[in-house]
Order: C-alpha cells, then structure tokens, then sequence
C-alpha cells in the first residue's frame, strides 16, 4: 500500500508539469548535484547492495550476472 | 505489478506527446560541441567490512565476517567530436570468515562455524574490465552505446555485452533510453569440504576426514553435484527523464530481468531437520547444499526526484518496488541533501531504507526438510529491513589548479556509510575517489 501511494505521488509530480525549460535556464539543473544518475564514488554502495540484498536494478547497477551474486 | 502496467503505459503516452511536440531539425544551431573535451581519469577505491551471524556458507549460522579492498580507474577518452570510449578496471580483493569455512578442517585448530578457517577460500580477488562506447548525433539529440565486460574471480567467469539508445527531445527537457544487456556466466562449482567424497569420483564415508567424527549418528548427506555450471542473465530496460521545472526534475527506470542456470551458490550449506546431526570438533556437516530454481525473472521499477532548493541546498529522493517468481517483494528510499558550505566544499548527508520479504524457499538453519525440492539458508533471501546512513564530502575546483604531470584535478570524493539489518547484520564502507583531466 505504502509503495502504492509513494508511486502515485511521484507520478503525479512527473505529470504535474511539462513546461518545456529553455537551455539558458538550465543552470540550476545542471548542477552535478541534480545529476539523475549515481555518482561514480556510489559504484561500492551499490555493488554491495546487489550482494547483500535480493534487489535489484532501477537504479544504473547490475541488474544481476556478472558476478556471483544476486 | 498494476503499478507497473500503469508505468508502461505512462511512459509510452508521455513519449508519444513529446516526440509530436518534436521540431523538425532542419534550421537548428549547427555549431557542435564537443561531448567530452578532454580525456578524463577517475581513481576509484573502496573499503569495504561487514560482520554477522548468519553465513549462508555454514547453513545460516556462524561468522559473517568480511572485508574487501577495491581499486578502479575509469578512463574516459573523447575519440572525436561525437564519440567517447569509456575503459573501466578494477580489482576487488576480500578475505572471508565465511568462505573459508568451505574448508574448515584445516587442523589449526577445533572446526567451528564462529571461527575463520585457514583455507584456500578464505580470500579471492574479483577482477573486472568493461569498455563502453558512445555515439551521439550531431544535434546531441541521439545517444547509442555498445559495451563489453568480463568479469572473473577463481569460482567465477562472466562475459558480458550490452548496448543502449537515448533519445532527447523536447528541447533536451526529456530523455527516453533503452538499455539490453547479456551476461553468460559460468561457475568453478566449490563445494563444501566434507560433501565432496560424495560427488563423482569421490570414496564416500571411506574417507579419512570422517575418521573425526563426534560420536555414532550415521552421516548420510543428500548430496549430488550440480548438472550445469552456466548462468544466463538477460535485461532489458527503460529509462524516462523529465525536467519538470527550473529546479526540480525527475526519472522513471523499469528492469526486466530474466536468469537461466546455476542459480545456487554450490558452497552453501544447506542442514535438514529430519536428518542426524552429525558432527567433526564444532562443526556440523552440511546434509546438502543449497538448491534454488534454475530460473528467476525480476521486475524493478523506480524513480528519482531531485529538487534544487536554493544555493545551498538539493534533494536528492529515490524510491524503487522490487518483486521476483521467488516470492521476494522490496521497497527502498533514500535521499541525499547536498550541501554546499563553500564554493569549493559539498556535503553529503545520506539516509537509505531497505526492506524485502523472504524467498519462497528460505528457512534458517536446521528448518528445512530433506523432502523440499528448493531449499537454502542463504539470510540475504530472507525477510528483513535495513537501514543506512551515509556522510560524505566533495572537494571540486572547477580550474583544475592542483596539478600532477598533465594531470589536473578536477574533484576529489570521499563517503562513510553505515549499514544495519535487525536481522544483525552491519557493515561499514568507506570510499574515496579523485577525478583527473589530462591537459593537452
């Protein structure tokens, strides 16, 4: 239910507003900090994850093979 | 798996809307910017230390023990105007209180699962090399990569090939990828010490190592070797980014992922509570090991949101569902508030959250029958939740004023987290990383 709930709420932003942003407004958005993908330093926090934990994917890392986990 | 219908076709309505929002490109700007300037060097290294009581090798119980070094660089080399070539090595190099109880009886001392062992399995290296290549058009609207890996530690040899295509429109305010990747894989089978007289070839209860055991209970393990020794993964993914505002914008990932092969891990101890228990010094001889399905398929569905609050301040949130045919569901969140307390230094406070129920075939130890057709007492497929929290900091100078040879450095990197299962579990992985640009 909760993982329901969180989906809906993130859909309804990504939906909430499509107004296109022009490149020189992009300032903000081109911070390294909103990249949307992980850091390369975070490669260890997710290969541990995918070694310790049952999930994985969604997230840029392995999705599975490769190695011997997951 | 509602949600995810409802994601597909979300994506697929979305798509559609912005690719008829598309301008035709005859008459856009012609000057082309280089996609990577100058050739980039990362130096990568993690250290990483767990502890438990729950070791899958001795059938979940006994140490966790672990820890593991692992150097990388990462090499990006702009080819030409378009294209980039991305060399990615690294070694990782762990000892294990676990894995070497594979072989426990090395006569150093009494046989105990709470006890590392001496053996040969005790530590291994993992070593890696993935190149990934990129094209981008000329308007930097199209991006296709092709990559190869391959992947090799003593048990373990994995050959991997993948590529993706990107597509931005919308005034670069969207971005659609598809991502498939291959990865065929083959297992060394290690099985624990005392099983192996039972395998082909072996001599069974005649060999000497049961001269030791404890007692007169009848070891009669169920063991039998694995007939193949491959694992298959094939994925498939989809990736939709949206910028939604001048401060916020967003990603939606689904992975489909299908196994095919070994999926068991052959050196973990599987203890069945309708046989003897049988016993050399402490330690209990495995009954089989562990036995899993020759096939999995995984679906994974997540989202990212990153809101930039002000100077100082971003939001950094991630949620992603998780759910495979082995009965496992799992949630995770996390988010990451950048701060920035000068121009040159960031912070990164972290909090991540982790919960998964069980396998349909997980039982700890000494529950599981000897008639189960699927059984392991691996406690990464049981049911637990996890919490994490991480610090970290980055130094960035965007002049490159720090020089080594023709090295500049453009940024260095560090992270603490720690991570705790109330099933017990807890680990610590520090990292670091230095991002170089070679200067013509």
């Amino acid at each position: 239910m909760i993982q329901k709930i969180i989906m809906g709420i993130f859909i309804s932003a990504v939906m909430g507003s499509c107004a296109t942003v022009k490149e020189y407004e992009k300032v903000e958005l081109n911070d390294p900090d909103m990249s949307l993908s992980a850091g390369k330093v975070d490669r260890f926090q997710t290969n541990f994850q995918a070694y310790r934990e049952a999930a994985a994917g969604a997230n840029g890392g392995k999705t599975g093979g490769g190695c011997g986990c997951n | 798996m509602r949600i995810l219908i409802s994601i597909v076709l979300l994506l697929f309505v979305v798509t559609g809307a912005s690719f008829a929002q598309e301008g035709p490109e005859t008459g856009e700007e012609t000057f082309k910017k280089r996609v990577l300037e100058n050739t980039e060097i990362d130096l990568l290294a993690g250290y990483y230390s767990q502890d438990g009581e729950n070791a899958a090798v001795t059938g979940g119980r006994g140490t966790e023990e672990l820890t593991d070094i692992a150097p990388t660089i990462v090499v990006s080399i702009p080819m030409n105007e378009d294209d980039v070539l991305t060399i990615d090595a690294g070694i990782s190099a762990y000892t294990s209180a676990s894995s070497s109880n594979v072989d426990p009886f090395d006569g150093k001392g009494p046989a105990d699962p709470f006890t590392a062992s001496s053996g040969a399995s005790a530590s291994d290296v993992y070593a890696n090399f993935t190149g990934t290549y990129s094209h981008s058009s000329d308007d930097r609207n199209k991006i296709w990569t092709a990559k190869l890996s391959v992947s090799t530690e003593y048990d373990y040899f994995s050959a991997g090939v993948g590529g993706s295509y990107t597509r931005l429109f919308n005034e670069k305010n969207t971005e659609l990828s598809f991502n498939a990747n291959i990865y065929l894989d083959t297992w060394n089978a290690i099985y624990p010490y005392e099983l192996r007289p039972f395998g082909e070839g072996g001599n069974g209860l005649n060999n000497n190592l049961f001269n030791r055991i404890v007692g007169n209970e009848p070891y009669a393990p169920s063991f039998t070797e694995f007939d193949g020794e491959t694992r298959n993964s094939y994925s498939v993914g989809l990736n939709f980014s949206q910028i939604l505002s001048k401060k916020i914008q967003g990603s939606l990932a689904l992975d489909l992922v299908q196994q095919e092969g070994l999926l068991s891990t052959p050196f973990q101890r599987v203890y069945f509570s309708d046989k003897p228990d049988v016993f050399i010094e402490n330690f209990h001889l495995a009954d089989d090991v562990e036995r899993l399905p020759d096939t999995r398929f995984k679906i994974a569905a997540g989202g990212r949101l990153n809101f930039y609050l002000n100077e100082i301040f971003v939001i950094r949130s991630y949620y992603r569902f998780y759910t495979d045919d082995w009965g496992i569901l799992s949630n995770t969140a996390s988010v990451e508030v950048p701060v920035k307390i000068s121009q040159k230094f960031t912070l990164y406070p972290s909090y991540r959250y982790y919960d998964q129920t069980a396998a349909d075939y997980f039982g700890p130890y000494e529950e599981h029958l000897s008639t189960e057709e699927f059984y392991t007492s691996d406690y990464d497929l049981s049911e637990y939740t996890a919490n994490q929290y991480g610090i970290g900091m980055k130094y960035t100078d965007i002049f490159t004023n720090f020089h080594l040879w023709h090295l500049g450095l453009k940024s260095v990197d560090l992270r603490y987290y720690h991570y705790q299962r109330n099933s017990g579990l807890t680990s610590d992985l520090v990292s670091g990383g230095l991002n170089f640009i070679l200067e013509k």
